[in-house]
């Protein structure tokens, strides 16, 4: 259920928190959670990135969440979270929004496209290391996506859209259904660590086998929906058969958490057959069918003058 | 918590307004959702019409979906009533903090305390869910999306810490005089049940305020759940108007 959001924020308009007076002007849309929008804005010559809300109490339980998981950040890393208002939007209704850190990068599928899937390995293990990070304060991500994870350069990786971030122990508060272990009649919807880490699974499927797996959505009755259907898709792809043994116990919730996930993870990434499953490039695909058509040509040439 | 969640495809045509029926459940501390399943062309302006006022009568929240969306939209439309649900409890508790009766009201930093109690509320107090399916003719190529949605709320339900229950009613009821028919009584989990909807008879009338009224008569008598269909059919019938 997508929630019906009509109010706009135009690139130039300057906003002002209703509490604390703070001044952010708009430049663009960055992208859209289920529990609101979120623009790119200024202030100060600095870029934040700004989640404005319907909904009050959804807003403001999320943004719990994220000062509980400030509370308990390490040294040293950066604060996430800056502002919380109300704003008055176009159309003179009150809106709450937060202010957060931008984060610069493109979306998970984006990025493997422009960068090449043999960025996959690492990133596929920055992210379970930021899911680690999570699971260690007592939460779990819930609505882990491709749509949900940025990636800046170098691979590195930053989890958005917190709105289905949840407590260990309670029920999921935000999922999407093809990522959702119920859905896929793999266990419960209880936060749990093994959650992510299936929701990680689905993930790697989706990235690599989208077609396949958006088929398998549409073919099979919801009773025969199975982890099995999921692992036949990895054994039966080129790209994904290295690390299907991986998936199978990620499916079956054998990582107890993602720290445990990410080291096996990481033993798979340095064998051989892992890192070869980088697509043959291009230029040498053209430069192998260029030599087979010389080949062709000088034979046909050859047969031609020679008899 | 109670809430009646009904999922239809059109307008009722006999009996009692289902509008006045919503009316009657949320006076007794029960929120309406209504879901109009549209798969094949619309429900028409007046079923839109009616559906969404059910819902408001109800004090619930009302959605047009198609098939596909049904069972994450049954879902959330659950979790989103129990927040509410909650939300204006305490904003009664509180009404001499909040002054004006809404959270939205106050400074983001005091929000954040009562959005916390409201989220511990809502994962922590009981539920019930009395979910009522229109059987209607129109509705049975939808009825296998529906008995999906059902054992997905569920599986959603049962995540929670507060204890859950739901119950299942369609109608019209298959004797002349019944308007609803229990499938299900409250349970907890659906391990065992293979199909909710048996020998389901589809057609006949769309007595959708009768069959409310005889819901809320269900949950004023909480053992109910217990008796046999037939006697609990025969004892709604000072309900047909």
């Amino acid at each position: 259920m997508t929630t019906s959001f009509k109010v706009e924020l135009r690139r130039g308009m300057v906003v002002t928190g209703k509490w604390k007076q703070g001044r952010y002007k708009v430049d663009r849309l960055l992208g859209e959670g289920a529990n609101g929008k979120v623009y790119l804005v200024q202030r100060d010559r600095s870029w934040y990135a700004l989640k404005l809300g319907v909904d009050a109490i959804d807003l403001q339980s999320e943004i719990n969440v994220l000062q509980s998981l400030a509370k308990q950040k390490q040294h040293g890393q950066e604060t996430f979270l800056f502002d919380v208002d109300d704003l008055y939007g176009p159309d003179g209704k009150e809106y709450p929004f937060y202010i957060m850190r931008y984060v610069l990068g493109t979306t998970l599928g984006d990025f493997l496209k422009q960068q090449g899937m043999e960025w996959f390995p690492l990133v596929g293990l920055n992210l379970l290391g930021k899911l680690a990070k999570l699971h260690q304060a007592g939460w779990v991500f819930g609505d882990l996506k491709v749509e949900n994870v940025l990636v800046a350069d170098y691979g590195h990786v930053e989890l958005v859209d917190y709105g289905g971030v949840t407590a260990s122990g309670k029920g999921i508060r935000q999922f999407t259904e093809i990522y959702d272990r119920g859905y896929w009649n793999g266990g419960s919807r209880s936060a749990d660590p093994e959650y992510d880490l299936f929701s990680f699974g689905v993930l790697c499927i989706q990235l690599h086998e989208p077609k396949r797996l958006h088929q398998l959505t549409m073919e099979l009755l919801p009773l025969n929906r199975s982890t099995g259907e999921l692992i036949q898709i990895a054994e039966s792809s080129q790209a994904l058969k290295p690390i299907a043994s991986w998936l199978s116990k990620a499916f079956a919730g054998q990582y107890r958490n993602a720290e445990e996930a990410s080291s096996a993870w990481r033993l798979l990434m340095h064998r051989r057959d892992t890192r070869r499953t980088a697509k043959t490039p291009g230029w040498l695909k053209g430069l192998a069918a260029a030599s087979a058509v010389l080949l062709g040509t000088s034979v046909y040439w050859l047969l031609r003058n020679g008899l | 918590m109670k809430q009646i969640l009904l999922i239809t495809d059109g307008c009722s045509n006999v009996g009692l307004s289902p509008v006045v029926a919503a009316a009657h459940a949320y006076s007794d501390g029960i929120s309406v959702n209504v879901v109009g399943v549209l798969d094949h062309g619309d429900v028409g302006e007046l079923g839109a019409a009616e559906i969404d006022e059910i819902a408001r009568a109800g004090g619930g929240l009302s959605r047009m979906v198609n098939t596909r969306q049904l069972s994450q939209t049954v879902q959330m439309m659950t979790r989103k009533t129990v927040v509410q649900t909650i939300q204006l409890a305490v904003q009664k508790e509180l009404k001499h903090v909040l002054g004006n009766g809404s959270i939205e009201a106050l400074p983001p930093e005091k929000r954040g305390d009562v959005v916390r109690v409201i989220d511990e509320l809502g994962e922590t107090s009981s539920l019930q869910v009395a979910l009522l399916i229109d059987a209607s003719a129109s509705m049975k190529p939808k009825l296998a999306a529906v008995e999906e949605a059902i054992r997905d709320l569920m599986l959603s339900l049962q995540a929670r810490q507060g204890k859950s229950e739901i119950s299942v009613f369609h109608f019209p009821g298959s004797r002349h005089g019944d308007d609803c028919v229990m499938d299900l009584g409250w349970t907890s989990h659906l391990n065992g049940v293979n199909g909710i909807f048996p020998r389901l008879q589809m057609g006949g009338t769309t007595p959708t305020g009768p069959a409310i009224m005889q819901v809320i008569e269900f949950y004023r008598q909480g053992d109910y759940g217990r008796q046999s269909r037939d006697e609990t059919d025969g004892m709604m019938s000072d309900y047909v108007v």
